[in-house]
C-alpha cells in the first residue's frame, strides 16, 4: 500500500477481498468464451454493490501529470458510487507483465477495466479472452465487441496555446518534448506549431523524443538542450513537469500538458493542455452499471475535458485575448486545421480547402513543415 | 586456542540446501505478512488470492507456463556460461537482439508460418549469438572480462530495439507506440494462452543438461570450468571452447527473445524483455550451476513475478513488490550460505593425537 | 645442540633477540614444527634454510603469532611471550615480510604505509602523510615515493614498502619470507645493502630462503630446518653451499638398490624415445628459466632429475608434457621434431605427467571422482564415442583406477577435493601410469606421503620402467632418487648441470652441483 495514496482505500481493499474471495470460489475461469446466443454480461445492469472497475495507470499517480489527472477520476467514480470497489495497478509496464495485469483485474472479477494508456495487442489479447469484460483503452485504436477506446482531441487547446506561443517566442524557436514519435506527439507538435505560424509563419520548432512518458532527468537534459539550441518556449507531451523547472531557470516560457502546473513554476508558466477525465469515467461506469455501455471510440472535446488552462501571470493581455478569441471560434465549431498543409519534408498532406477530422488528426504519422526532430 | 563452533564446508548436500531454501522462503513469508498486516492487509487473504490466482487456477497456470518460458532460456543461457566458468550477464541484450533480428525476418519474410517461424528461429538464434560475438572474442583473445562487455551492450541493444520502434520499424498501421506492427506469424498456442514455445524450452534444457553430462565437448566445458590450468594440462582447447559456450549461450538468449516475440507480445517492443535477462541471472544463481534445476528455479522465478502483479491488483506498490521480491531472493540467498555450514563438535586437541601418531 | 655463538662480541649478560624453545606445532598427520631451538642475537641477519615443507615457514608463523605453538615457549629479550595474535607480534616488534606481499594496489604508498598503524594522525591528508612516510623512508634507509600508487610499482619497490610498513612500526626483528624471490639481481644487493644498515642498528634479521649463494652472502648465521625440526646452527663463515646444500636436502641416507631389474624386465632402450637439444625457456619477465638444456630419455630408465627447488625443475617437466613452448632448441619424439606444445599431443603419444601441484594443476577439485579420473581418456572408447562422453564407462575406468591405487572411496560422484591430499595423488599417480606407454614425467611424487606410501610410489616408477617406459622422476629427496634412478641429473639456476650414473654418485658431489658448482670444477677438485 502506498503511503500517498488516497484514504479510505483500505475499507475499499478489504470489501474488495472479500468480494473476490466469493468469486473465486465461484470458479471463475480464463478464457471463457461467450458463444453467440450469449448476451456479454455488461449488457445487463449490474448493481453497484457487486461492482468492480479496474484501471491501468502508466505511471505512478502521483507523477503530477497524465495518471494523477486519470486516477482524479478513479476518485470522482469513487464519489459517484461509493459503493462499488476500484482497484488499480500503477506504472503498468509496455510489455507482456500488461497481459497479465489486465487478466489479473478480469480474475478478480473486475467487469470494467480502464488502461489509461496505449496497451495495443496487450490489453486486446485479453479483451479478445474475456467477452464478459468492458474493457476501454485511452489513446487506443481497437474497437471490438468488448473494447472501445477513448482520447482527448488535444489538438485544439495545443492550437490555442501555439497562437499564444507565436506572440510570445523572441528567438522564433518553440521546443517540443515528447515521449516516442507517435500520432498523439505528432498531433500536439503540429497544433501548437500551426497556432504559432497562424500568428508568424516564420516560427519553427525543435522537437526531441526522450522514450519515456515518465523520466524527469531525461525531460530535464532535453529541455536543457533544447534551451541551448535558442529554442525560448517549451511545450510538449510529458507526464510529469520537469521541463518547466528547466525553463524557469533559463527565463524561457513554457506551456505544459495535463494539468495547471502554475505552482512549479508561475514565472515561465504560460498555459496548460488541461485534462479532466472524471466527467468522462463517471458517465461510462454509469452506462455499465446501467446495461447500456457501448465498445467505441470516444474524444474528449475542447470544454469537455480537455480545455487550456487558465493563462499563467507573464501572459500579456493582448496575447493572451487574441489566444481566446480562437478559443470562442472553435467552440462555436471553426476548425483550424484546413489545408494546404505541407509536412517537413515538402510533401502536401493536407490539400487546400480540406479540413481532416479529429480521427485523421488522431492518426497523424507525420510532421507539419517547420517541425525538426520527428520524421 | 579459540575454538569455532561451526565448520563452512566447501561443497553442501542438495538435500541440506532445499531445506534451508524452504525455511529462508517460509521464514520471509511471514515477514511479509507481518508488515503487510501492519499495514492493514490481510496477508491470509492476499494469500488465498495469490495462489488461487498462480497455483490453483487455470489461468495462473498459464501465466506461469508464459513467465517461465523466458525465464527457461536466459536462465539456461546465464548456467550454460557459467559452466566453464564465466559470467553471460548480458542475456537482455542477446534477447533483444535475437527479438530484432527475428522480427526483421517476419517483416520481410512474406510465406506461410511454417516457412517464417524456422527461419525466425534461426535468426533469433544467429542474432543472439552475433550480440555475443565481440564479448565471446574479447574474451577468449585478450582476456577482456566478459561481465563489463556483455552488461554494457544490454543498453544498446536495449536503445537500438527503442530506434527500431520508433523510427524504421514503427507500426505505421495501427500506431501502436514504441512498437512494430503486429507480426502475421505466431507460434501456435498450445494450451490456453501457453504456446509450444514454452514445452520447446523445458525440452532445450532439459537437452543442455543431456549435452553437459553426456557428449565429450559437455565434459570439457565442465573440466574448463571447474579448473582452466587442468584443463590446459588435459590437451583441451580452452579458448575454442569458451568461444563455442558463450555463442550458445547468447544463442540461447536470442532463441528466448524470437519465443516472445513470435508467442507473446507479436511485436517487436521497447522494454519487452521485461528484465528477462537479468533475471535469467538469478535463475541460474538458483540453479546453481546445474541445467536442470533451472526448471524449478525459473517456476520459483515465475512464482515470485507472478504473486507480485497480483499484489499490484491490491493496491500495494511496484517498488514494495520489488522489495518482496528482493526479501525472498536474500533470504534464500543467505539459506544456501548456512547450508555450508554445520555445527563443530569440541575436538580433542590435535597436537597430541597428531603427535602420537607419528611418534 | 649447538652452543650460541656471539657474532658481534656484544656485553655479556645481553639476551638474545628472540629464544624459541622447544617448539612443536602440528597439523592432522604431520608434524609441522618439533623440539625447534633457535637464538636470535641482537645486530645479526639469521637464514633459516630447508626445502619446501621443512617448516619455516610454520615455524616464522608461530613467531609472529599467526599460529599458537603446542610445546615450547617463545622468549623476547629475556620474557616469555604468548602471541595469540599477529597484532600482538607487532607490538612486541617482530615483523614479517610476506613472500607475497599484502599491499592494497589502488592506494598510494604513504597511504599503505599508514593503513592499520596506531600512530597514523586521526585526520590525515595525503601532504601529511606523504611527508610522514618521507622521513620514515629516509631514517631507515629504503627509500620509497610515498605519492606513488603501489599497482605502479615494481617487485622491489613494492617490497621496500612491506619493510617500511613493518620498520615504521618499531620492528626490531624483521622476518623475511624468499625477498629475493621477485627481485632482479641489482634490487637484490640494495635490499641486501639496506639489510645490513638495518642490522648495525642493532637489530635483528631473520631470512627464510633456499638459495645457498645469497644465504652465503648475507647471513651471519645460518639454522637448516629438516623435516619440521632443526639440523644445527652454523656460522656462515664456516659453511660452503655445497655442505649446506647435503645437509638440508640429505637425511642419513639408506641406500637400497632399486635398480636391479627383475627376470624379464624391459632392457634399456638404445634409442630414445624423447629427446631434448639445448632447449630454453623464458618467462613472461624475459627471465631465462631453463637454459641450453640437453637430454636423451630411454625405454627402461629411470632419470632423477635432483637440485633445490625453484632451480627449473617445473620448466622441465611443462616442456616435457607439452605444456610450455620453448623458447628455443629442439624436441624429438621418436626422432621426430615436435615443433608445437600441446598437451593433447604429447599425451596422444604417451606421454603420462603426475605434476607437482596436483590439485592446482591436474584436477578439477569441484567436480565428481569420476569425471576427474576420465580426464586423461575421456576422448577415447570406451568413454568416448562419436563425440558422447559415457558416464558409465568413466565410472567403471574410476572405479579401476582407485582398485589399483588402493583408495577406498564410498560415492565417485562427491568432488573429488572431499578426498585427501594422499588420496588425490593416489589417484593422479594411476591415472597417469595408465597413460604412460612411453613416458612418465613424475614430479615430486612422493611428496606428501607417509612411508609406506612412498615406497608404493616408487614401486609404480620402477614397475612401469620394467614394461620398458622412459620415467623421468624429479624429487628432492636424495634417498629416493638414488634408490630408483638409473642416472642423475642436477638442475642450478635453470641448467641440467651434469648427467650421472646413479649407482656410483656420491652425495657430497650432488651437494656441490646443486648449489651451483661446476662439474669440471668438481673433478679437478677431485684429481688434487
Amino acid at each position: 500500500m502506498t503511503v500517498s495514496g488516497p484514504r479510505g482505500r483500505l475499507l475499499t481493499t478489504r470489501r474488495g477481498l472479500l468480494g473476490m474471495a466469493g468469486a473465486a470460489g465461484s470458479g471463475l475461469l480464463l478464457p471463457r468464451h461467450a458463444t453467440a446466443a450469449d448476451q456479454p454480461a455488461w449488457r445487463r445492469p449490474l448493481a453497484e454493490s457487486d461492482a468492480v472497475i479496474a484501471f491501468g495507470h502508466t505511471g505512478p499517480i502521483t507523477d503530477g501529470g497524465w495518471s494523477m489527472v486519470h486516477d482524479r477520476g478513479v476518485q470522482a467514480v469513487r464519489r459517484a458510487f461509493p459503493r462499488l470497489r476500484t482497484i488499480y495497478v500503477e506504472s503498468v509496464p509496455y510489455s507482456a507483465d500488461a497481459t497479465r495485469i489486465f487478466r489479473q483485474f478480469v480474475a478478480e472479477g473486475a467487469q470494467m477495466v480502464f488502461a489509461t494508456s496505449e496497451y495495443g495487442d496487450f490489453i486486446k489479447d485479453v479483451s479478445d479472452r474475456a467477452p464478459d469484460v468492458a474493457f476501454m483503452e485511452c489513446d487506443g485504436n481497437n474497437v471490438t465487441g468488448n473494447l472501445g477506446w477513448y482520447y482527448v482531441a488535444h489538438w485544439y487547446a495545443s492550437y490555442i496555446i501555439g497562437i499564444a506561443a507565436g506572440l510570445m517566442t523572441r528567438t522564433g524557436k518553440l521546443g517540443f518534448l515528447g515521449s516516442f514519435p507517435i500520432p498523439s506527439v505528432y498531433a500536439s507538435a503540429n497544433a501548437t506549431l500551426l497556432g504559432a505560424q497562424s500568428v508568424n509563419p516564420s516560427i519553427t520548432m525543435q522537437a526531441i523524443t526522450i522514450n519515456a512518458w515518465f523520466d524527469p532527468q531525461a525531460a530535464t537534459q532535453a529541455a536543457t538542450a533544447l534551451a541551448d539550441n535558442g529554442c525560448d518556449f517549451l511545450c510538449g507531451i510529458m507526464d510529469e513537469p520537469a521541463y518547466l523547472r528547466v525553463a524557469v531557470q533559463r527565463g524561457l516560457k513554457a506551456a505544459m500538458w495535463n494539468t495547471g502546473m502554475l505552482n512549479y513554476g508561475p514565472e515561465a508558466y504560460v498555459s496548460s493542455v488541461s485534462l479532466d477525465f472524471n466527467d468522462f469515467y463517471v458517465s461510462q461506469v454509469r452506462d455499465l452499471l446501467a446495461g447500456t455501455w457501448q465498445p467505441q471510440g470516444r474524444f474528449l472535446t475542447l470544454g469537455h475535458g480537455v480545455d487550456r488552462d487558465a493563462w499563467g501571470p507573464s501572459v500579456p493581455e493582448s496575447v493572451a485575448r487574441q489566444a481566446d478569441d480562437m478559443r470562442t471560434r472553435i467552440l462555436a465549431g471553426y476548425v483550424p486545421f484546413t489545408g494546404p498543409i505541407h509536412d517537413n519534408h515538402g510533401q502536401l498532406r493536407v490539400p487546400a480547402g480540406v479540413t481532416p477530422s479529429d480521427l485523421d488528426i488522431y492518426h497523424s504519422d507525420w510532421a507539419v513543415a517547420g517541425v525538426s526532430g520527428l520524421e | 586456542m579459540a575454538t569455532r563452533a561451526f565448520q563452512r564446508l566447501p561443497t553442501a548436500p542438495a538435500g541440506r540446501i532445499l531445506m534451508l531454501r524452504l525455511v529462508a522462503i517460509i521464514l520471509s513469508l511471514f515477514i511479509i505478512a507481518c508488515v503487510l498486516a501492519l499495514s492493514g492487509h490481510s496477508p491470509l487473504m492476499l494469500a488465498e488470492l495469490i495462489i488461487h490466482s498462480t497455483l490453483g487456477s487455470r489461468f495462473g497456470l498459464e501465466d506461469l507456463a508464459l513467465f517461465m518460458c523466458p525465464l527457461l532460456l536466459t536462465g539456461a543461457a546465464v548456467t550454460v556460461c557459467g559452466t566453464i566458468g564465466l559470467w553471460n550477464i548480458g542475456a537482455e541484450g542477446q534477447f533483444y537482439a535475437g527479438a530484432i533480428a527475428a522480427t526483421g525476418v517476419a517483416l520481410g519474410v512474406h510465406g506461410s508460418a511454417l516457412t517464417v517461424l524456422p527461419l525466425m528461429t534461426i535468426a533469433g538464434i544467429v542474432g543472439g549469438m552475433a550480440w555475443i560475438t565481440v564479448p565471446t572474442l574479447a574474451r577468449a583473445y585478450a582476456g577482456v572480462n566478459e561481465i563489463i562487455t556483455t552488461l554494457l551492450l544490454n543498453f544498446i541493444a536495449s536503445l537500438l530495439t527503442y530506434y527500431l520502434t520508433t523510427g524504421p520499424w514503427r507500426d505505421r498501421i495501427s500506431g501502436a507506440q514504441v512498437s512494430t506492427q503486429r507480426i502475421s506469424v505466431s507460434i501456435p498456442e498450445m494450451w490456453g494462452i501457453v504456446h509450444w514455445g514454452f514445452p520447446v524450452a523445458i525440452v532445450i534444457v532439459i537437452g543442455l543438461a543431456l549435452v553437459l553430462s553426456r557428449t565429450r565437448w559437455g565434459y570439457e566445458i565442465r573440466i574448463g570450468g571447474a579448473n582452466p590450468e587442468a584443463a590446459r594440462y588435459a590437451g583441451i582447447p580452452v579458448r575454442l571452447r569458451i568461444i563455442s559456450v558463450m555463442l550458445l549461450s547468447g544463442g540461447l538468449a536470442g532463441l528466448a527473445g524470437m519465443f516472445e516475440v513470435a508467442g507473446t507480445v507479436h511485436r517487436l517492443q521497447g522494454g519487452m524483455a521485461n528484465n528477462f535477462g537479468y533475471l535469467g541471472i538469478v535463475v541460474a544463481v538458483l540453479a546453481r550451476g546445474s541445467c536442470l534445476n533451472v526448471i524449478p528455479a525459473a517456476l520459483l522465478m515465475a512464482l515470485i513475478l507472478d504473486s507480485g502483479i497480483v499484489m499490484q491488483t491490491q493496491q500495494l506498490s511496484a517498488s514494495v513488490i520489488l522489495a518482496i521480491t528482493g526479501l525472498i531472493l536474500f533470504m534464500i540467498a543467505i539459506g544456501d550460505e548456512l547450508a555450508h555450514y554445520r555445527p563443530l563438535a569440541r575436538t580433542t586437541p590435535q597436537g597430541t593425537a597428531a603427535g602420537s601418531k607419528v611418534s | 645442540m649447538n652452543k650460541p655463538s656471539n657474532p658481534n662480541g656484544r656485553a655479556p649478560g645481553t639476551p638474545p633477540v628472540l629464544q624459541l624453545r622447544g617448539i612443536g606445532k602440528f597439523f592432522p598427520g604431520v608434524i609441522a614444527n618439533k623440539d625447534v631451538d633457535l637464538d636470535v642475537w641482537p645486530g645479526e641477519i639469521h637464514a633459516l634454510l630447508g626445502e619446501n615443507g621443512a617448516g619455516k615457514s610454520t615455524l616464522m608463523n608461530v613467531v609472529t603469532g599467526i599460529y599458537q605453538p603446542e610445546e615450547g615457549e617463545i622468549i623476547l629479550d629475556g620474557y616469555g611471550q604468548t602471541f595469540t595474535s599477529p597484532q600482538e607480534a607487532i607490538r612486541a616488534g617482530i615483523g614479517m615480510v610476506h613472500q607475497h606481499f599484502k599491499l592494497v594496489e589502488a592506494f598510494t604508498v604513504a597511504e599503505n604505509i599508514h593503513l592499520g598503524w596506531d600512530e597514523a594522525p586521526r585526520i590525515a591528508s595525503p601532504a601529511v602523510m606523504e611527508a610522514r612516510t618521507q622521513e620514515i623512508s629516509e631514517r631507515f634507509g629504503f627509500p620509497v615515493r610515498p605519492d606513488a600508487r603501489v599497482c605502479d610499482l615494481s617487485a622491489g619497490e613494492q617490497q621496500r614498502v612491506e619493510i617500511l610498513r613493518v620498520l615504521a612500526r618499531k620492528a626490531r626483528l624483521l622476518i623475511m619470507d624468499e625477498p629475493t624471490a621477485v627481485l632482479t639481481p641489482e634490487e637484490t644487493r640494495e635490499l641486501f645493502r639496506a639489510l645490513r644498515a638495518f642490522r648495525a642498528q642493532g637489530n635483528a634479521v631473520i631470512i627464510i630462503s633456499h638459495k645457498l649463494d645469497e644465504v652465503m652472502e648475507i647471513s651471519d648465521r645460518v639454522s637448516i630446518l629438516r623435516g619440521g625440526r632443526k639440523i644445527g646452527t652454523f656460522n656462515t663463515a664456516d659453511c660452503n653451499p655445497s655442505m649446506l646444500a647435503a645437509t638440508m636436502v640429505g637425511r642419513d641416507i639408506v641406500r637400497r638398490d632399486m635398480r636391479t631389474r627383475p627376470e624379464g624386465a624391459a632392457p634399456i632402450a638404445p634409442e630414445p624415445i624423447m629427446q631434448l637439444r639445448h632447449v630454453s625457456v623464458r618467462d613472461d619477465r624475459g627471465v631465462e628459466t631453463l637454459r641450453d638444456v640437453s637430454l636423451d630419455l630411454h625405454g627402461g630408465e629411470i632419470l632423477g632429475i635432483a637440485g633445490v627447488a625453484g632451480n627449473g625443475q617445473r620448466e622441465l617437466t611443462h616442456v616435457l608434457t607439452g605444456l610450455m613452448a620453448r623458447t628455443s632448441g629442439e624436441i624429438l619424439l621418436d626422432g621426430a621434431l615436435v615443433d608445437r606444445a600441446d598437451p593433447a599431443l604429447f599425451a596422444a603419444a604417451g606421454v603420462g605427467h603426475i605434476p607437482e601441484d596436483r590439485l592446482r594443476s591436474a584436477l578439477a577439485p569441484s567436480l565428481s571422482i569420476t569425471a576427474n579420473m576420465a580426464l586423461r581418456e575421456y576422448a577415447q572408447p570406451p568413454i568416448g564415442r562419436h563425440g558422447l562422453y559415457d558416464a558409465t564407462a568413466a565410472g567403471a575406468l574410476a572405479h579401476d583406477i582407485a582398485g589399483l591405487a588402493q583408495v577406498n572411496i564410498p560415492d565417485f560422484a562427491m568432488p573429488i577435493r572431499n578426498l585427501s591430499g594422499g588420496n588425490q595423488q593416489r589417484l593422479v599417480a594411476r591415472r597417469e601410469i595408465r597413460i604412460a606407454s612411453r613416458v612418465l614425467v613424475a614430479a615430486y611424487p612422493a611428496r606428501g606421503l607417509d612411508i609406506g606410501a612412498i615406497a608404493t610410489m616408487l614401486g609404480y616408477l620402477t614397475d612401469l620402467r620394467d614394461q620398458g617406459v622412459a620415467v623421468v622422476f624429479i624429487s628432492e629427496d636424495l634417498e629416493d632418487l638414488l634408490n630408483v634412478s638409473d642416472r642423475i641429473g642436477v638442475m642450478f639456476h635453470g641448467r641440467l648441470m651434469s648427467v650421472i650414473p646413479a649407482a656410483g654418485a656420491d652425495i657430497a658431489t650432488i651437494g656441490m652441483l646443486m648449489g651451483g658448482r661446476e662439474p669440471a670444477d668438481i673433478q679437478a677438485g677431485a684429481a688434487q
